[in-house]
Formats: structure tokens, C-alpha cells, sequence
């Protein structure tokens, strides 16, 4: 029922979408160069200032600008740091139930404390 | 017996570790981070200097000039005092606890001690630090209501931050000394 295959509900909404997004860009055209004077003359005078044709993109822009810094920034910010327990453990690992070994069959899967995968590297079994 | 020998740090300074065993039951590990270079100090000075003079060239003030060498003065007694660590020590006794000592390029030094009974155990983690993932030392404290959980990490050697071939040399040696608290808990 979810597959990407293409439908022709979604060719669609796909030319409708084509549709509009031309219309609109036709529109912002229009409001943007074609002087007040002519605007008021066919009777259209309920428009924005002509300054936001310019100053939404310009807003547009540096939003995307900062939008860089600030993803960079925030994930910096919900990194762990060195000195707190989210790096060793969590709530999961914390409420695991231990399940029974059985002979023959492949262990359960389960967090292993930090302590015993230290000794398994670092300390060769003699 | 005390051996010295040459490692390097996570960005490639040159450090040294220092072992020393004062007893069966007793050791002291210290790192020596690598020394301030004059190259650098006077890069640094140098740059803020010609940043003065040409501030002082613009605004025809000679406030400026003195306030850099003020700044200058200032800011490398700060840099001495409170960020440059000489050298970082781990004391290990079996029976007692574990000392952190740093030592600053001023000569101040801070020291922490934690007891033998909150320390979990000494293990080499790994984590995420400023865009790259390091390996570090760090004791784990004992909570007090949980007797596997982790109530503190406290990592060690953070300014030195030694690779891991140094790393399995310190944790190989505390991991002897706590390994006899378990064989032997014989009350102090």
C-alpha cells in the first residue's frame, strides 16, 4: 500500500502543484516590476509594499545562512559531555532483564557493562 | 622503580608518562604535557602587538599601545595560571583511594581524592569531543543504592588527552592495584 510506484492520483497532484507553483511565481512577477501607476489603473490596489518583493527573499536567505550555524551549533550543544553517564549507559540499558542461558542456541542480546568490554581489550587473558 | 617514556597526545604533542610503584599496593602515574613553545608565545604577542600599532596608526590614540601590553601581560599570566596544565598525576593506594593532582605552568596545583569505597572501577570510555571521537580515562563512582549502577564519571588526564597505547599502560597498571581490593577485602 506505501510503495513509490507512480499513480495517477499523484500525476495529479503533481501538475497541480506544477500549476500553482508557475501561477505564483508568475504573480510575484508581476507584483514585483510592474509599476503601482498600471497596478491601480486595472483596479488591483489592495497589494504589500513593494519592499517586501525584495526584503522576503533577502529574509529567506540569511534564515537559510544562520539555519547552517545553528543545526551545527545544536547539535553541539546535545552532545554528551565527558563527564556525564549518557556515555556509559542509559535508561534501556539500565532496565534490561537478563535472560536465561540456554545450551546451543545464540545468547540474547543485552547491553555489556563497560567494565567487563575494558577487561575483554585491554587485558590479555593469560 | 620510576620509568619515563615518550607518547603522544590526541593532536600529536609529544607527552611522557611517568610510573612510579611506591609499593605493592601503591602507585603514582603522571603525564607531562608538552611545554608552552616560545615560538607560539611570541606569535601571539607579536600579533596582537601589530594589531595595536595599527589600531594606534588609525585612531592616533596611544591608550591602545599601552592597553595591548597590559592585555598581553595580563592575559599570559591568566593562560599560565588557570589553563596551562604542566602535568596531570593519578595516585593509586590500594586501600585508601585514587588522587587526581593537575599541575598549572604557575606552579599552582589542584588535587581531588576520592575514596576507595566510591570508586566502581578505572576504565577506558569513548566519546564524541568537539567533532571528533577520543578514547579517555575516567573513574566510575559506586552509587550508593545501586550496586551496578554509575552514579559519576570522572574523566582523568583532560588536558594532556593521551592516545590509547598510553591509556592501556595506566589502566593495565590500576586495574593490578584494584584488582586487590577484591582478592583481599580485609578491613582498614
Amino acid at each position: 500500500e506505501n510503495s513509490p510506484a507512480p499513480l495517477p492520483e499523484r500525476a495529479i497532484y503533481g501538475f497541480a502543484l506544477f500549476l500553482g507553483s508557475w501561477f505564483g511565481f508568475m504573480l510575484y512577477l508581476i507584483w514585483a516590476y510592474i509599476p503601482e501607476t498600471w497596478l491601480f489603473s486595472l483596479g488591483l490596489t489592495y497589494w504589500p509594499q513593494k519592499y517586501w518583493a525584495v526584503a522576503l527573499p533577502a529574509y529567506l536567505l540569511v534564515a537559510v545562512g544562520i539555519g547552517y550555524i545553528l543545526l551545527f551549533g545544536i547539535n553541539m550543544m546535545s552532545t554528551a559531555p565527558l563527564n556525564s553517564t549518557h556515555t556509559i549507559t542509559d535508561n534501556y540499558a539500565k532496565k534490561q532483564q537478563q535472560k536465561k542461558f540456554q545450551e546451543e542456541a545464540i545468547p540474547a542480546l543485552r547491553d555489556i557493562p563497560i567494565s567487563e568490554v575494558n577487561r575483554m581489550f585491554f587485558l590479555p587473558e593469560k | 622503580a620510576m620509568e619515563e617514556r615518550p607518547y603522544r597526545s590526541a593532536s600529536g604533542a609529544p607527552i611522557a608518562l611517568r610510573c612510579r610503584q611506591h609499593s605493592a599496593s601503591c602507585r603514582e602515574l603522571a603525564v607531562r604535557c608538552p611545554r608552552l613553545q616560545l615560538r607560539s608565545l611570541s606569535a601571539v604577542t607579536s600579533a596582537v602587538w601589530l594589531a595595536a600599532y595599527g589600531l594606534f596608526a588609525v585612531s592616533e590614540n596611544s591608550m591602545v599601545l599601552s592597553a595591548a601590553i597590559f592585555t598581553t601581560l595580563i592575559g599570559l599570566i591568566i593562560y599560565l595560571h588557570f589553563v596551562k596544565v604542566d602535568q596531570e598525576s593519578l595516585l593509586v593506594i590500594g586501600s585508601l583511594g585514587i588522587q587526581v593532582t593537575s599541575s598549572y605552568a604557575s606552579g599552582k596545583e589542584s588535587t581531588t581524592f576520592i575514596e576507595m569505597s566510591q570508586v566502581k572501577d578505572v576504565v577506558i570510555n569513548e566519546a564524541i569531543h568537539m567533532q571528533k571521537v577520543i578514547y579517555y580515562l575516567c573513574i566510575l563512582l559506586q552509587d550508593p543504592g545501586d550496586p551496578q549502577g554509575v552514579s559519576e564519571v570522572v574523566p582523568l588526564f583532560q588536558s594532556s588527552k593521551p592516545r590509547l597505547d598510553c591509556l592501556i599502560e595506566v589502566y593495565k597498571s590500576c586495574q593490578e592495584i584494584l584488582e586487590q581490593r577484591k582478592t583481599a577485602p580485609q578491613s582498614s
